[in-house]
């Protein structure tokens, strides 16, 4: 069998174009919004929640045959929210400034919809090296897509990447001004509908 | 066993995981956490006299020890005397002097204002002229992200800089946040205790006009001293009296 085909290899890949979480399920739109800005948030962000989604994805799997059907969302949250906390915490312990950017994002990550809905619909079935491996996916499908949103958004609103201006000083001489209209939360909107709509037309082909 | 009794065990052993994690994490890292919050309100200070720009990068160390250089941190009382730090003092105000070559050039207020959903905490500076604003910083709040989080962001502390805090006559009037519209149909001389508000924010504006005015007229004894020219050196902390002599 070849890797392509394995079901390792397809529980990573899937959720990457095929099943994207963002531009496919439209599941965590907000914090796509919110963190876009400028390229170094977003791939914190993205980092952040890939590391989430693939350690509740394995935790959760691993006591699925013994967590009790009646509590089981409490749990997923309990596992859940550690997760954010200890992401959280150590942002702040090292990365200061960037956590104090991402703000209250990094906390809303408890209720990012993929986080719950990959533990419900993946983790609970299947093994603990599957659910990982569609934790990391996931989280890559999901940081893809803010990185993208990032790219175009710093680019054309503060004529920088990471940071770093890349816009020749000749063209702003020559009157080109920054699209400071990519700098508010309405350009990530379109963004994310022209990504979606760009996606949608790519996969039926 | 019956299952609820099952599901209330696996609740207690997943709690009890849980919490020895997170203590775990956040013991661990405070000594980390705690110095990164020293060393932004070090770099908050440094910002408000100018010494830092926006958008560069600097190490924990540069911050550090510019800060060590320039600024002189104690308490003064309303005579401009120093006051021992520690000693119990009613009259002792905490101030952060810039200086250079020995004579101060700026001098740093803690804001400590009430906002709409919390505290929010900064520096004012101001020259040593006792009247223009020299920078305005925020390094903790809990406003509105967005709204009256702006608060935090270059675009609207850089309207501080120049502003002042007298009126043209030299009588104190403290400096306020006004709507846009409302600063456009002031005269020059009222414009420059005025610093353009944020839309959407009117509440925090207000709070923090109402903030910075009790902090500045509590502060106004020294900020006269100043401006009479009175405060060129950093004072110092008067000798300790020895009884029985």
């Amino acid at each position: 069998m070849k890797l392509t085909q394995s079901r390792h290899f397809k529980a990573f890949s899937e959720p990457l174009i095929q099943n994207n979480p963002v531009s496919m399920q439209m599941l965590g739109i907000c914090s796509a919004l919110a963190v876009t800005v400028q390229m170094k948030t977003a791939i914190v962000m993205a980092l952040s929640l890939t590391f989430v989604l693939a350690f509740s994805n394995l935790t959760i799997s691993s006591m699925r045959n013994i967590i009790p059907r009646n509590i089981r969302m409490i749990v997923e949250l309990s596992v859940i929210a550690t997760l954010v906390i200890i992401a959280d915490q150590v942002l702040r312990a090292f990365f200061y400034d960037i956590s104090k950017q991402l703000s209250v994002f990094v906390g809303l990550i408890i209720t990012n919809c993929i986080v719950m809905g990959r533990a419900e619909t993946f983790a609970l079935g299947n093994s603990p090296g599957l659910s990982f491996l569609d934790g990391l996916g996931n989280g890559a499908g999901y940081g893809s897509v803010l990185i993208s949103v990032a790219l175009i958004r710093e680019t054309l609103g503060a004529g920088k990447f990471l940071g770093v201006g890349i816009i020749p000083e000749f063209f702003y001489q020559a009157g080109y001004e920054n699209m400071g209209f990519m700098q508010l939360a309405p350009a990530a909107f379109i963004i994310i509908g022209l990504l979606v709509w760009l996606q949608k037309t790519l996969v039926k082909n | 066993m019956s299952d609820n009794f099952k599901s209330a065990l696996f609740a207690l052993a997943t709690a009890v995981i849980c919490s020895l994690l997170l203590t775990a994490a956040s013991s661990g890292l405070k000594p980390y956490q705690e110095e990164n919050i020293e060393v932004d309100r070090k770099k908050n200070i440094l910002k408000s006299i100018g010494l830092i720009e926006e958008g560069r990068a600097y190490t924990l160390g540069t911050i550090t020890s510019m800060y060590a250089e320039n600024i002189t941190s104690m308490q003064i009382d309303a005579g401009g005397q120093a006051v021992e730090e520690g000693s119990v003092s009613e009259t002792g105000l905490p101030i952060y002097l810039y200086t250079r070559d020995g004579s101060i050039k700026a001098y740093v207020l803690p804001i400590n204002s009430r906002g709409l959903w919390g505290k929010i905490y900064g520096y004012l500076a101001l020259e040593s002229d006792g009247s223009t604003v020299s920078g305005f910083t925020v390094y903790q709040h809990s406003e509105t992200p967005g709204l009256g989080g702006e608060i935090e962001k270059n675009w609207f502390q850089k309207n501080f800089k120049g502003k002042r805090i007298v009126d043209h006559e030299g009588n104190f009037v403290s400096i306020g946040i006004a709507k846009p519209a409302t600063t456009a149909a002031m005269s020059e001389a009222e414009k420059a205790n005025y610093v353009d508000g944020i839309s959407g924010a009117t509440l925090t504006g207000r709070f923090l006009s109402a903030g910075l005015k009790e902090i500045l007229s509590e502060y106004e004894p020294v900020s006269i001293r100043f401006r009479s020219n009175e405060m060129l050196l950093v004072p110092q902390v008067p000798e300790a009296q020895e009884d029985g002599q």
